[in-house]
């Protein structure tokens, strides 16, 4: 599903940011990036998602090649993956529902399979009954679940998170990660970006240590969220 | 379905960003206001010059002696000279009629035996600024006695229109500029205060077309509204203005066009110029901002 090869990533100032990094992630995969601030995390995620374009190496991402995938592709890469950002990236004059029924409307699905899919992901993320709040009067956490609603809505193939729980209370990190791992559970591959120690140690699965643009470690971790160990580069040999 | 859920979102960002609107319809109606009059002052302008053109006609003055068959035959050879848009003959007999008609009974006591006129021509010129080389070669026909030489004002009034064209051309285009400029740098202000929206929509998977229409109606509809209020504003003063000036010139009233004439044209060409511009600015703004900031997902 994630494919990398020799992936480097130099920024017009000089900065090094990723050197020569290779992984695969498969699908239904859950995996948590890890790693000091500064060591390459964000510049891993934006190459998943081709807002940067990697200098040297390949990469495929749902069988788009990124480094030869054209401008007005990319879109319809990034409909194969749910991004969730650690401000949640909410819009305060829309309501919940409407947050959520965003992501389709701007792939132009029609009204109906909007109101059908959003009504079924809000229940799934545990925010029934809250449609018509505004982001302003619902707590962080619920804000987070909205943000998740909305990565969920377009069926994506993943979820990409950044930082999920680094805006709410550890309390309610706590149930976001619950959410994702039943997301994962239903069969979507799910990318967590975190610097939280505590939680990937509680939620483990495949762990990637990046530091200093370089990959440290890959291992895998199980707790009781995942029984099934996922194979990762370092069993494969 | 998508397109009226775009026609929608350009719609609520006007109002939402209705002071930014109404301050960039302010802005354009003033420049639209400016532009066109500039246009309607060339139209007029060059309209008075060609009626003026239209009396300044040459007469041809033709030997005494030439009877009047023979004169008739001379008139074949102006009409073989490329400039002359037209020629009438002016025989002796209207001459002197028309000087009776002036003099009165001045020229019944004067009168002695006869015409003393010949016969001459009335000449149309297509192209003023030709005056002297056509001038010359009228002279040049046998029979010709002498030409009624008004270069003078014929090479003033080529000036004068050529002066007119030039600075309402030059006007025309700055302030088109002008306005481009500002309807561009509303619609760029709209992105940047939407810019978290956008980098919500690219997330999403967004196309940029998607993203672009919304802001492309907003710029047009702040376009045509402003076109629509400056052809207005234009036709409500038109007829003010024109008596105004036609008080201090007397002719000027008759040689332009009246507020009937200029109405539709008015609002049709400022409804498109505005619209157009509103497209075109609108575009230049959105391709930019999506190219450089736009572009930010992660990092907005």
């Amino acid at each position: 599903m994630i494919h990398l090869e020799n992936v480097s990533k130099v920024y017009p100032n000089g900065t090094e940011a990723l050197k020569n990094i290779s992984l695969d992630i498969n699908k239904g995969e859950f995996v948590f990036i890890v790693g000091p601030s500064g060591a390459g995390k964000s510049t891993f995620l934006k190459l998943l998602i081709r807002e940067e374009k990697a200098s040297f190496g390949k990469i495929k991402v749902s069988g788009y090649d990124l480094m030869k995938i054209r401008r007005r592709k990319i879109p319809y890469l990034r409909r194969k993956m749910g991004i969730v950002f650690q401000d949640f990236r909410l819009i305060a004059k829309m309501n919940v529902y409407d947050n959520t029924a965003f992501a389709m409307r701007v792939i132009g699905s029609p009204e109906r399979a909007i109101k059908k899919r959003v009504k079924e992901v809000l229940r799934q993320v545990g925010l029934e009954g809250k449609e018509k709040r505004k982001p302003g009067e619902i707590s962080g956490g619920e804000q987070q679940r909205v943000s998740l609603a909305r990565a969920l809505v377009n069926k994506p193939e993943m979820i990409i998170a950044d930082e999920p729980t680094g805006n709410i209370d550890p309390e309610l990190s706590f149930d976001i990660m619950k959410l994702l791992v039943d997301i994962n559970k239903a069969g979507t591959t799910v990318i967590i970006v975190t610097h939280e120690h505590e939680l990937v140690k509680e939620f483990g699965g495949r762990i990637i240590t990046i530091e200093d643009g370089e990959i440290k470690s890959d291992e895998n971790y199980p707790t009781k969220y995942h029984n099934k160990k996922t194979e990762t580069e370092e069993d494969k040999k | 379905m998508k397109i009226f859920y775009l026609i929608k979102e350009g719609f609520k960002n006007i109002w939402t960003n209705r002071m930014m609107s109404l301050a960039s319809v302010i802005v354009l109606v003033s420049c639209l206001i400016i532009t066109g009059a500039a246009s309607l002052i060339s139209v007029n302008v060059t309209s008075l010059i060609s009626k003026i053109g239209d009396d300044d006609q040459i007469t041809v003055y033709l030997d005494y002696e030439m009877n009047d068959l023979d004169s008739i035959k001379l008139g074949q050879q102006l009409g073989r000279i490329s400039n002359i848009d037209s020629y009438s003959f002016y025989s002796r007999d209207e001459a002197i009629q028309k000087y009776k008609e002036v003099l009165g009974n001045i020229y019944e006591s004067m009168q002695d035996d006869g015409n003393p006129f010949g016969n001459a021509y009335k000449v149309k010129l297509k192209d003023l600024s030709k005056y002297k080389q056509t001038v010359d070669r009228i002279k040049k026909i046998k029979g010709v006695t002498s030409v009624s030489d008004r270069s003078d004002i014929a090479n003033k009034l080529t000036k004068l229109n050529y002066f007119v064209t030039i600075v309402g051309s030059w006007v025309v285009l700055i302030l088109a500029l002008v306005t481009l400029f500002i309807i561009s740098n509303t619609i760029k202000m709209t992105m940047y205060s939407r810019g978290h929206e956008i980098s919500i929509m690219k997330s999403v998977g967004a196309t940029n077309s998607f993203i672009r229409v919304p802001f492309i109606i907003e710029a047009m509809v702040i376009g045509l509204l402003s076109g629509v209020i400056s052809a207005g504003v234009i036709c409500a003063v038109y007829t003010p203005v024109r008596d105004m000036t036609s008080g201090i010139i007397g002719f000027i009233g008759e040689s332009t066009f009246t507020v009937e004439q200029i109405m539709i044209p008015t609002f049709i060409v400022m409804s498109v110029i505005g619209l157009l511009i509103g497209i075109i600015g609108g575009y230049i703004s959105i391709a930019r901002y999506l190219r450089k900031e736009g572009g930010d997902i992660l990092d907005w």
